[in-house]
């Protein structure tokens, strides 16, 4: 990460290359309360090397957004727009080379619910996994790597450890295990899901230093969280969603420390750290959204145009982004 | 691998359920009007020698007091003397056993490919469930349940038997049985049709639960971290989702097997097949108490038996029950 | 769309039923026991459906054993509904030492296999009709008194009981306009099940003689069709009306019970969103 920012401008450029770009990605759910919007209209492009975090409150769109890049919203969902990855557009592409590219390209580490684990399979053989069916190794090297990578992410017996079922580890080991069988088959591009929700403080450090030596040099991290301490720590750039758009964009340490959206200055000021300020009211419904700014009624600094125009993405100094028309 | 305590306490539980049985079966002989004997002996003649009533009292117990005789009872049971039947004179356990082999007949081959069917089927729908397919078949399953067996049984003797003339009308065996002796494709010709209903009676059993099972398991987390591993459909289905939604199946189908073991009470009756099922409709018409409580006894220690093994096949096989937590 | 059509014609059809039963009466005056024609004969304008072996009407027979027929399964699934529903409720909300007996009980009565118990208890009783659906209704609560207490714990647990606790409502209030409310979609969809499940066995019951044959139900009327030869001769309408009569309302309890539970439970539909 400071590899990158302390080299020559050519370096930077170079490494600038846009692995991932989600172009006016809108993902609708039909429901029995009519045209739920989880993603409406968001742009975002994750550069090749980069770590950039998603952050959001439940109900933003963000894990919406991480699912679409792998194709993994379920059968109910409409999507349109294009994300493009390589030569492919991911939105189009058939379920074949989907498949190719999941776990072996572009890794998962779920969320870590108390289910993500298959119940009745053997860790060892959960992590394996990914290599076999990528055909990357046979078999029996397959289940030594994935004993090499538990034992790098912090498995005392690895050996033991593999032929044990996912009820008999505590959460963060269970976390461990998902990172490792993202991390396995090495993909370029890491999507992590709420890596540390449900973990307990202790835990939740460890695993965040795990996350970045093991997602380091110019491998990508796409962090999708609402743990703004997670994603200070491991991020270059932070991308804000709000009510299904993204409201700003920059980098990590500008967009903490001196937030330009309104949204993002309540958040950081609703940290214990800031005084523990909530942002008053609650974000609108996915399925009834406002006609103009989204943020609007809970806004400190609302404009009258603010209630019936929906502004655009603005840039602002620093090649920043926000969705405020006080910096139109 | 179960805890012990566990397999105790289930073994006791059971142990009640069957002494409960026992008991209701004890009350009921006991509280019909006159005697065992009388009732008994009176349906094989009128005059009875002195001593073979002296014999049958002291068989039976049938001078002493109420909980001695209770205690009495419970030995004969668990000795395997079930008592005699009013109408036939005969030993019931031993009636029992005659009819039920010929029950098994029908059974086993039913039993087998109804859970077989059943549980693909079932599994390919949940699978692909909230599709056409899926609807179509859901719905098939509705009204194949919701027509009584009995019904279908005798539709099926009235276009197959009767209109097209494919099988016979009933029994197990053609007279030519009196002169040939029992012949194997005879005996299977009468079988066919009775089999294919309770084929397809226990096949949707199954393929309701299977299919509530595999859709409850494609809605879990571990599914789409599979498929964010890059799986493809077919192999998620098998070494995914398939051994999760068999678990609930295993308890479900060993119930299914004990609960039908008994006979098939309504299929039996329209096909005249001398199984356990039409036993019991004979001995109901002839109010044949003791027979019935027979039958009724050796249900219950088999399906009491048979919810013993399911209990214990599901601890033992789902790893997450292995660590001996009971309940 | 169309399971709401399923579900308005499942309604309609039942209660064609329900009306051609309470109207027998009327549609039927000679009632089923008079003999009004030849036996056997085929149907004709003055026998809708036919004769018996005797010469009574079938038509009437049908519409007079419909009477039986539905009662039957109607009370006896009413019968184990409430029962399962008040022990349900009030286990699952006092919980303690009532429960934990309760549930000890229901664990070892529940591998008895209820179907032949009944039978051995009807040889001991000889009863009618009421008397079985009675048991039956009985019998048949058990197996529900499980569903309905876990759905009343999860109830029972949720925070407005605690507040109605906490405001002085007295225990029966609180199961009765509280809880009770709450569990009514399951209690309805049992209902409608649990009909279904006992009109056919009552038709089945009675087709292998548990009550006196000289009753008129649908179930005798197989029964003697059947054993009166009916199919073996060919005499369709003997065995056919009862048969179909059977079969229509238990498709529609059927389908009625499919419709309410996909809406309660959506899972288990299909045709999800």
């Amino acid at each position: 990460m400071t590899e990158t920012k302390g080299e020559g401008v050519q370096e930077k450029t170079r490494s600038v290359r846009e692995l991932i770009s989600i172009s006016d990605l809108k993902v609708t759910f039909s429901s029995r309360s009519g045209l739920v919007r989880a993603v409406d209209c968001v742009d975002l492009a994750i550069r090749d090397g980069e770590k950039i975090g998603l952050i959001g409150e439940s109900g933003s769109g963000k894990t919406v957004t991480g699912m679409a890049i792998l194709g993994l919203l379920p059968v109910n969902a409409k999507i349109r727009g294009t994300i493009r990855y390589g030569d492919h557009d991911l939105l189009t592409a058939p379920d074949r080379t989907l498949q190719q590219i999941r776990g072996n390209e572009i890794a998962m580490i779920s969320q870590n619910s108390g289910n993500s684990l298959n119940p009745v399979m053997k860790i060892g053989d959960q992590v394996a996994e990914p290599l076999v069916i990528h055909r990357i190794c046979s078999v029996p090297d397959a289940h030594r790597e994935a004993i090499r990578v538990l034992s790098e992410l912090g498995f005392d017996d690895p050996e033991l450890a593999a032929t044990r079922y996912p009820h008999e580890f505590s959460g963060g080991m269970r976390e461990r295990i998902l990172i490792a069988l993202a991390l396995v088959c090495r993909p370029h591009l890491v999507i992590a899901d709420e890596p540390t929700s449900g973990l307990d403080v202790q835990v939740r450090s460890r695993i965040l230093r795990l996350i970045q030596s093991q997602i380091s040099g110019n491998r990508t991290l796409f962090l999708i969280t609402h743990d703004l301490g997670a994603a200070s720590f491991l991020c270059d750039r932070i991308a804000v969603m709000y009510a299904g758009e993204v409201v700003e964009c920059g980098p990590a340490k500008e967009v903490l420390s001196l937030p330009l959206h309104p949204y993002t200055q309540g958040l950081i000021a609703s940290l214990p750290s800031a005084g523990l300020h909530p942002i008053p009211g609650m974000s609108p419904s996915p399925a009834s959204l406002p006609r103009g700014c989204r943020f609007c009624e809970r806004c400190p600094a609302a404009l009258d145009r603010c209630d019936c125009d929906h502004p655009d993405l603005f840039l602002a100094e620093g090649g920043r982004q926000v969705r405020c028309f006080h910096y139109d | 691998m179960i805890s012990r305590r566990y397999l105790l306490l289930r073994l006791c539980y059971s142990g009640a359920s069957f002494i409960v049985c026992v008991t209701i079966t004890f009350f009921l002989l006991h509280l019909m009007p006159g005697d065992y004997i009388t009732n008994y002996l009176l349906s094989l003649s009128n005059t009875l020698p002195k001593e073979a009533v002296a014999q049958f009292r002291e068989q039976f117990g049938l001078n002493l007091p109420i909980t001695q005789q209770y205690v009495l009872y419970l030995e004969n049971i668990l000795h395997g003397q079930w008592g005699y039947s009013y109408a036939y004179g005969q030993p019931v356990l031993s009636m029992i056993f005659d009819k039920l082999c010929w029950s098994l007949v029908l059974l086993i081959p039913a039993t087998i490919l109804g859970i077989l069917i059943g549980t693909v089927i079932g599994a390919w729908s949940g699978w692909k469930s909230g599709g056409k397919k899926d609807f179509a078949i859901f719905n098939i399953m509705i009204v194949i349940r919701a027509i009584p067996e009995f019904w279908w049984a005798i539709m099926a003797v009235m276009i197959f038997a009767f209109y097209l003339q494919w099988f016979p009308l009933g029994g197990y065996a053609s007279i030519s049985v009196l002169s040939t002796g029992l012949d194997f494709f005879d005996v299977l010709h009468h079988a066919i049709l009775p089999i294919t209903l309770m084929t397809f009676f226990i096949a949707t059993g199954n393929y309701y639960v299977m299919r509530n099972s595999m859709i409850s398991v494609i809605g879990e987390d571990y599914i789409t971290t599979a498929r964010a591993k890059g799986l493809d459909e077919g192999t998620i289905l098998w070494r995914h989702a398939l051994k999760n939604a068999l678990l609930p199946m295993i308890t479900i189908t060993t119930f299914q097997c004990a609960a039908i073991i008994m006979g098939n009470i309504f299929i039996e009756t329209v096909f005249s097949w001398p199984g356990i099922g039409y036993l019991t409709t004979q001995a109901l018409t002839n109010r044949d108490l003791p027979l019935l409580e027979g039958i009724f006894l050796l249900d219950s220690l088999i399906t009491i038996g048979a919810m013993l093994v399911a209990d214990i096949l599901s601890s033992a096989i789902d790893p997450r029950i292995r660590m001996g937590t009971d309940e | 769309m169309s399971r709401k059509i399923v579900l308005w014609v499942s309604i309609a059809i039942l209660g064609i039923f329900i009306a051609v039963a309470l109207a027998a009466p009327l549609l039927a005056p000679a009632g089923p026991y008079a003999i009004t024609g030849k036996p056997l004969q085929a149907p004709d304008a003055d026998h809708l459906f036919g004769t018996n072996e005797v010469g009574q009407d079938i038509f009437a027979q049908l519409v007079y054993g419909a009477r039986i027929t539905l009662l039957f399964g109607f009370c006896s699934a009413l019968l184990a509904v409430v029962i399962s529903t008040s022990v349900g409720i009030i286990i699952g909300y006092y919980g303690g030492i009532v429960d934990e007996i309760v549930c000890r009980v229901i664990d070892v009565v529940m591998p008895i296999p209820m179907f032949v118990l009944l039978i051995v208890l009807t040889t001991f009783f000889s009863p009618g009709v009421l008397q079985v659906s009675l048991l039956m209704g009985l019998l048949g609560s058990v197996h529900g008194i499980r569903i309905m207490r876990s759905q009343v714990l999860s109830v029972a647990r949720t925070s407005f009981v605690e507040g109605a606790k906490a405001i002085g409502a007295s225990d029966f209030h609180i199961m009765f306009r509280h809880i009770l409310p709450n569990v009514m979609p399951l209690v309805m969809v049992k209902f409608v099940t649990t009909s279904q499940h006992m009109l056919v066995m009552g038709v089945g019951l009675s087709f292998i003689g548990m009550w006196d044959t000289s009753t008129v139900d649908w179930g005798t009327m197989i029964q003697n069709a059947y054993s009166g030869g009916g199919v073996a001769l060919g005499l369709w309408w003997w065995i056919l009306p009862p048969g179909i009569a059977v079969v229509g309302i238990s498709l529609a309890l059927a389908l009625i019970g499919y419709s309410f539970e996909e809406k309660f439970n959506p899972r288990v539909g299909v045709n999800r969103i």
